[in-house]
């Protein structure tokens, strides 16, 4: 580990250094502000953009990663296949550098002292340097690994993490509002965090995502892991939470029959059967969805505008924050004005009594 | 008026052949399909002709949609309290018609069927009318609202004035002579006299209370509403009582009884008189001992100072002569005095957290506002929930002065009047006068005064009794036989602003009754009163009376709740009514109490049995039955 050095191999989300810091990546940075916030994240550290540069260098790739880059842009999908399944390759067999992979043993091996626990399933996510450039969300189109044991392990999926940087998917995305985004040299961090073995997990919004309306918290909960609310997989559950009373003002509950989770028989993640009681019962009890709600206003009090927010709730009950970012939707929208016209309220109420509403609903369905 | 004759009483009554049968999802039963319970034949003779249906008016009356109004009665009328149901048929009406005309609202009609009252709202459908009568209304009501404040306290002066000239009626017996003042002070008027005009005070002064009554309600329900519709649009999915959270005020009179009663709590343990208020059960063993004590004459000149006017606080909606108020039975306010004392005693705190409720308020209201999109929109938000505060007050704090105070002193007045012809061999009973109309007791205070005047045996001292046996046995079989709570065609819009307001009659209530995705599986949906979830056994009250019979952790189901009921409230773990609004007399207590509350369920006093475990959800507005009673 290069303590001595400016730009560290390992950076802690508990480490003050972390918060404001670019060498986690979006995610990851995020993770940590909330972390310095006191919020309940998961414990876990980021291999950092840094760590990611010195082992392209080191393998001589580097200057190859550039031009990879570039020839994707303007070649057609299967050319861009073709070199995407080239470069991977050798990033998958190149030499990890006997200096990182000391530092992220050793930081592994803190993170399992930490929790007390050898073994210690956790997940590998890629944080990406691009992934909260404005307008140009990169969400989904990196990796996660759940569930991940051991520390050759973990170093396996960190590689993994590093190839899918050249992925086509990624290679090819490209936002209207800057094109050249994703041809730039962005770096990744991979974040290594301790799982939440999740009774039910989720996302929620500080806003309805339908109408806007900022005075609403909306949780997306199902059984199991969030994996299935995220990628649509799962028909999740749904509570609109008033923000200022918390009130729960609507219930959807979905029927569900399978989840992810961690499945023994393959050792590995996947879509297990939900318990026959809990098929047609809510995922998050009443004080749960209040905590949840109570949580996604802190946040979105924390981070000044409105949030998006991965969530999951323990066996035990406890609530984690997986993830925040930034929304996107309603944030870049101009506000719609609400009332038909600009008069006194005794006009508004006469109005009213003649049968003309107050307020025209503009771009709000309700 | 002519009221038909016991003797002819099933001419003229309309015939239910061919009337429509209620078809589930499309209409409800014409109100011509009504049978008459069998042994209540003849109850039309005991209402006035204009109440009743007609096949005159058939085609008119079979046209409109009817629903049972037990809100303010939720049993079948005794003759005279339609006093109180004819007053406000002219006085609510002739607001939103003839002194303002609301532009797309009518008046709201009345009939007696069964001895229920059914109403119905009429509305304006025609665009230029409604357009026409919107100018006016601008200039009429924007006058109220400009000078709102101002006009209240003309309101409450003039209220206050009509309830001390009230207070100053006095029936008597007419005397064995004329007393000699009568004849040296030269007064050319007599005792008989006297009593018809008393009798004719008594009668306006109610009438005129019923005008200040809607003087200025409906124009306090439009500005609330106008808010209301603001924040669910701004807002949606906002629950009621969070809207109302941010308007009502937290020093309304409707709060003082029981004020009044935790500072007599504080008074009784500050003279060391705990023992005596927790140790007789009965109010007047309780009065009892405390006058013989020590410190005793100290409280009770407390208490009779607190009496006048909040004990003047009705156990019901006031509407009817049988909601008494606190004045006539202490055991309410001494179930809640023991209550307090118990409190005290375990060193709590038993105020009302007035600034904590208020600070609350400032914050839930400034929050939205931050929530808003445009400043546009800050600005008339800010605009409405002002105007909403200042019409409030009147809003909530008419009801004590009219329902509470006014009304119940009426009933006491009328039963004074009772004694009057106990006194002269008419009745036993000073409650047997209830069975009279207001004209028909016109029509018997004119023979009491020719029987006096000629020494002749009055008519009314034969014939009142068998007819009152009459109309008593009639009305059993009325009570039990429970109304329909719609009649006739379901209406395409409800534009009425008090339908809305006070009855929570909605579309959605209406689709609910015709049975579209009503009560499948034990379940009743109303209005989502009160927020807050419960379990636990189901209390049917359908008389005050039953109250005392309500034990820790019920769910109290009835017709209507009223605020007066407070002492029992703080044993319930939540509340079910048949019918009322977010406004409804007694949401607004309720909220306060923090219980679940959902009003407006159309059935749950016929489909809930007492001892059923039922949950309440408050936040959605549904009760489901969990268990039956057990065996």
């Amino acid at each position: 580990m290069t303590e001595s050095t400016a730009s560290p191999f390992v950076l802690w989300i508990d480490d003050p250094a972390a918060v404001g810091s670019r060498l986690l990546g979006g995610k990851f940075g995020s993770l940590a502000e909330m972390t310095a916030g006191g919020f309940a994240v998961p414990g876990g550290f980021g291999i950092t953009t840094t760590a990611y540069r010195y082992f392209l260098e080191a393998a001589g790739l580097a200057e190859r990663a550039r031009e990879v880059r570039a020839r994707a842009v303007g070649a057609d999908l299967a050319e861009v296949q073709a070199i995407s399944a080239e470069f991977t390759a050798a990033i998958e067999a190149a030499p990890l550098p006997g200096d990182l992979e000391a530092a992220i043993r050793a930081a592994h091996a803190e993170l399992e002292r930490r929790t007390g626990q050898q073994g210690l399933p956790v997940a590998v996510r890629s944080s990406g340097e691009s992934e909260d450039l404005a307008g140009a969300s990169f969400a989904g189109q990196y990796d996660t690994f759940l569930w991940i044991r051991g520390a050759e392990e973990v170093l396996r999926y960190v590689r993994s993490c590093w190839a899918g940087m050249f992925g086509a998917a990624v290679l090819t995305y490209r936002p209207d509002s800057d094109p050249a985004a994703a041809a730039a040299d962005h770096g990744i961090c991979v974040g290594i965090q301790q799982m939440v073995e999740a009774r039910s997990a989720g996302v929620m919004f500080t806003l309805d995502p339908v109408t806007g309306d900022r005075s609403k918290v909306v949780i997306e909960g199902c059984w199991g892991l969030g994996e299935g609310v995220v990628s649509g997989g799962v028909t999740p559950s749904r509570y609109v939470v008033d923000k200022v009373t918390f009130e729960v003002l609507k219930r959807d509950v979905a029927h569900q029959e399978s989840m992810y989770s961690f499945d023994p028989a393959v050792a590995a993640v996947g879509l297990v059967p939900v318990a026959t009681e809990r098929c047609d019962a809510p995922c998050l009890q009443d004080g749960q969805i209040r905590a949840l709600a109570e949580l996604a206003k802190k946040i979105e009090r924390h981070r000044g505008a409105p949030q998006d927010i991965e969530w999951a709730v323990s066996e035990a009950g406890d609530v984690h924050v997986l993830q925040v970012r930034p929304e996107t939707v309603w944030s870049h929208r101009q506000a719609e004005q609400l009332v038909t016209e600009r008069k006194s309220a005794v006009s508004h109420v006469l109005a009213r009594f003649a049968g003309v509403g107050v307020a025209s609903g503009g771009g709000r369905p309700s | 008026m002519t009221l038909t004759s016991p003797s002819t009483s099933s001419d003229g009554v309309p015939s239910s052949e061919g009337a429509a049968e209620a078809v589930p999802g499309q209409r409800f039963a014409s109100p011509f399909a009504v049978q008459t319970p069998t042994g209540a034949e003849g109850w039309q003779s005991m209402y006035p002709y204009y109440a009743l249906l007609s096949d005159e008016r058939r085609e008119s009356e079979d046209g409109k949609f009817w629903f049972f109004d037990g809100m303010h009665n939720p049993e079948p009328l005794y003759p005279f309290d339609t006093i109180m149901t004819e007053n406000w048929w002219v006085a609510a009406s002739q607001m939103s018609t003839r002194v303002w005309p609301v532009p797309p609202a009518g008046g709201i009609d009345h009939r007696i069927i069964n001895g229920y009252l059914y109403i119905s709202p009429n509305a304006v459908t025609d665009p230029d009318e409604v357009a026409r009568r919107a100018q006016d209304f601008a200039v009429r009501a924007g006058h109220y609202y400009e000078n709102w404040d101002e006009i209240y306290e003309q309101w409450v002066a003039k209220a206050t004035d009509c309830i001390e000239r009230l207070k100053a009626i006095r029936f008597a017996p007419l005397p064995e002579m004329e007393p000699e003042s009568s004849v040296f002070e030269h007064r050319g008027v007599y005792s008989t006299y006297d009593l018809l005009t008393s009798y004719g005070e008594l009668i306006h002064n109610l009438f005129e209370m019923g005008s200040y009554h809607f003087e200025m309600l409906n124009l306090g329900y439009g500005a609330y509403l106008t808010f209301r519709e603001f924040c669910q649009a701004a807002f949606p999915g906002i629950s009621d009582q969070t809207i109302a959270s941010m308007v009502s005020g937290i020093d309304i009179l409707l709060f003082r009884p029981d004020d009044e009663v935790r500072s007599l709590a504080k008074l009784a343990v500050e003279l060391e008189l705990t023992d005596l208020v927790l140790g007789n059960e009965d109010p007047a063993a309780a009065l009892k001992a405390i006058g013989d004590h020590a410190n005793g004459a100290q409280w009770l000149a407390a208490f009779e100072e607190a009496k006048d006017p909040w004990f003047w606080f009705s156990t019901g909606a006031g509407y009817t002569h049988s909601d008494r108020a606190w004045i006539d039975d202490l055991r309410l306010p001494f179930t809640a005095l023991r209550g307090y004392v118990q409190g005290l005693l375990a060193g709590e705190d038993i105020r009302r957290p007035l600034e904590e409720i208020l600070a609350e308020r400032v914050r839930v209201t400034e929050e939205y506002r931050t929530y808003l999109p445009t400043d546009a929109d800050r600005e008339s938000f800010d605009g409405l929930v002002e105007l909403a505060r200042q019409v409030f007050p009147f809003v909530e704090n008419h009801n004590f002065y009219v329902e509470h105070w006014h009304h119940s002193l009426f009933w006491s007045k009328v039963r004074e009047l009772g004694d009057v012809f106990v006194a002269h061999g008419f009745l036993d009973d000073r409650e047997d006068l209830f069975y009279l109309h207001r004209n028909e007791i016109y029509s018997a205070l004119y023979d009491l005064n020719i029987g006096w005047a000629t020494g002749t045996e009055a008519r009314g001292v034969t014939y009142w009794r068998p007819e009152i046996e009459r109309r008593r046995r009639i009305r059993e079989v009325l009570k039990a036989n429970p109304p329909l709570p719609a009649l006739g065609a379901p209406p395409e819009f409800i534009t009425e602003p008090l339908t809305v307001m006070l009855w929570g009659i909605t579309q959605e209530s209406v689709q609910e009754w015709l049975g579209v995705d009503g009560q499948e599986g034990g379940e009743l949906r109303g209005v989502a009163a009160s927020a807050g979830k419960a379990t636990g056994r189901a209390r049917v009250i359908i008389d005050p009376e039953q109250l005392h019979e309500v034990e820790d952790g019920d769910i109290l189901v009835c017709r209507i709740t009223a605020p007066s009921w407070a002492p029992v409230f703080s044993r319930l773990s939540a509340a079910v009514s048949d019918v009322g609004g977010i406004m409804a007399h007694t949401a607004i207590v309720c909220r306060e109490y923090g219980l679940p509350a959902v009003v407006g369920t159309g059935f749950a006093t016929t489909s809930i049995r007492t001892g059923q475990l039922i949950e309440v959800d408050g936040n959605t507005g549904v009760v489901r039955v969990l268990e039956d009673v057990s065996a």
